[in-house]
């Protein structure tokens, strides 16, 4: 018996790969990405606490996205590509 | 059987209904209620049904991949459409495909939204689409497979996992399966997919990501003014996703309190104002914590009040269902939007 596979997909065009570069995250900029739920500032502020004990923090910021429920807007996207070497992403509620 | 994730035509051994299903469950494919077999010769007969409807889907998220006919109509096959409702359930995703939807966040989010599909014109007669007594309920293959379908789709195209993508705290019920005709014979005004801009003989699909219907009941009041008093102070709901996230609602009104309120002379722009104006939330009902929240995401308060949608045309008004004193407010997500399709 022959079936369709309801799961099938093809693979959108435009996904092409970069190669990056390793991120040193004893040093290097980071940004903390806040999703805008309660909270996530918080867990966020932890980390970056946390990380004080072994890397300056300077160099570490906080952002965060308008709404909860949206996606990141482009330009916020390419801020944190533009001058941070890794970010991230407090996935909090 | 080899692994058969990459592959669109799948030989499987010969096996019956309950065979098939245990391996639709092992394969993650089943919303938990049994599934017809996409077989070759059933999926022809659905794909036949779009034929003519070239437009490309875009990829759809989260999972990012732009489905085939053939495994959309998978879909639609397993969840127990007939063929002549493919286009309706092709329609309605094309409809969370809207970027305004934002099915990404639709889909990921912990509120219990589901897709909510209401459809308007000739077609709903053609397919014997319930519109009257119980629109919302069961006993229409139409209204339950249509929905069921779009269910799957977000399921198996798009990748909607309960607990692994779908990360929904609690569910709803309506994401097994949510579609209802609007009953344009009895709305007293022009029917939703006219005022949005469709001729009256489109065949259009509505969709909104929304929570259940919560039932507005009201037996006593014989006056439209009073029927609003009771439509707003129900959606007055501090625990609405709209009333930090934004975003539009539908009211959908009971034919009986349709006819009291036309009788009166509201019209639906006079019903939007009311409600918008009745249903602000006082602070006083919104803790401390919640209000400081809501004003550090930028959702001021006007005054002591929150308004529970942005402006009064993100009240969405129209008319289903049959005899009684029910009407129903349908919440959204709040980061979405009400997109309208016509069906090809």
């Amino acid at each position: 018996m022959r079936i369709y596979n309801p799961t099938f997909g093809l693979s959108a065009a435009g996904g092409e790969k970069i190669a990056l570069k390793p991120v040193n995250w004893m040093t290097d900029a980071i940004a903390l990405v806040s999703n805008s739920k309660p909270n996530a500032r918080e867990l966020l502020d932890g980390i970056r606490t946390k990380l004080g004990a072994v890397r300056a923090v300077t160099n570490i910021d906080f952002l965060a996205k308008n709404s909860a429920s949206q996606p990141a807007p482009k330009d916020l996207l390419e801020k944190v590509a533009a001058n941070y070497r890794g970010a991230l992403l407090a996935i909090a509620d | 059987m080899k692994d058969i994730a990459d592959q669109e035509v799948i030989d499987i051994d010969d096996m019956d209904v309950e065979a098939f299903n245990d391996l639709a469950t092992q394969q993650g494919w089943s919303d938990g209620l049994p599934l017809y077999v996409p077989t070759e010769d059933k999926v022809a007969k659905f794909v036949e049904m779009v034929r003519g409807d070239n437009r490309p889907y875009p990829p759809v998220p989260p999972r990012q991949v732009v489905p085939t006919i053939q495994a959309l109509a998978a879909n639609a096959v397993m969840a127990g459409c007939k063929p002549e409702y493919f286009p309706v359930v092709t329609a309605a995703l094309r409809g969370v495909l809207d970027p305004e939807y934002n099915l990404h966040g639709t889909l990921a989010t912990t509120h219990p939204c589901a897709p909510m599909v209401m459809v308007s014109g000739p077609i709903r007669k053609e397919l014997n689409i319930n519109c009257g007594s119980n629109c919302f309920g069961q006993g229409w293959q139409a209204n339950a497979t249509i929905g069921r379908a779009l269910g799957l789709m977000l399921l198996n195209v798009a990748g909607a996992k309960p607990g692994e993508m779908d990360r929904s705290t609690q569910g709803n019920p309506a994401k097994f399966t949510f579609c209802f005709g609007e009953n344009e014979e009895e709305n007293p005004w022009t029917p939703y997919h006219v005022r949005r801009g469709f001729a009256p003989t489109d065949n259009v699909v509505t969709v909104m990501s929304g929570e259940a219907p919560h039932n507005l009941n009201d037996h006593g009041s014989t006056t439209g003014d009073g029927l609003l008093t009771t439509f707003a102070n129900s959606m007055a709901t501090p625990g609405a996703n709209t009333i930090y996230g934004k975003g539009p609602c539908f009211v959908i009104i009971g034919p009986e309190h349709a006819a009291t309120l036309a009788r009166d002379g509201y019209t639906i722009e006079s019903i939007q104002e009311e409600l918008y104006k009745r249903s602000r939330v006082h602070a006083s009902r919104i803790s401390q914590e919640n209000q400081d929240t809501y004003i550090s995401t930028g959702h001021k308060p006007e005054g002591d009040w929150f308004t529970i949608v942005p402006t009064p045309q993100d009240i969405h008004v129209t008319v289903a269902g049959g005899p009684g004193k029910h009407s129903a407010f349908i919440p959204s997500f709040g980061g979405t939007t009400v997109a309208c399709v016509r069906i090809a």
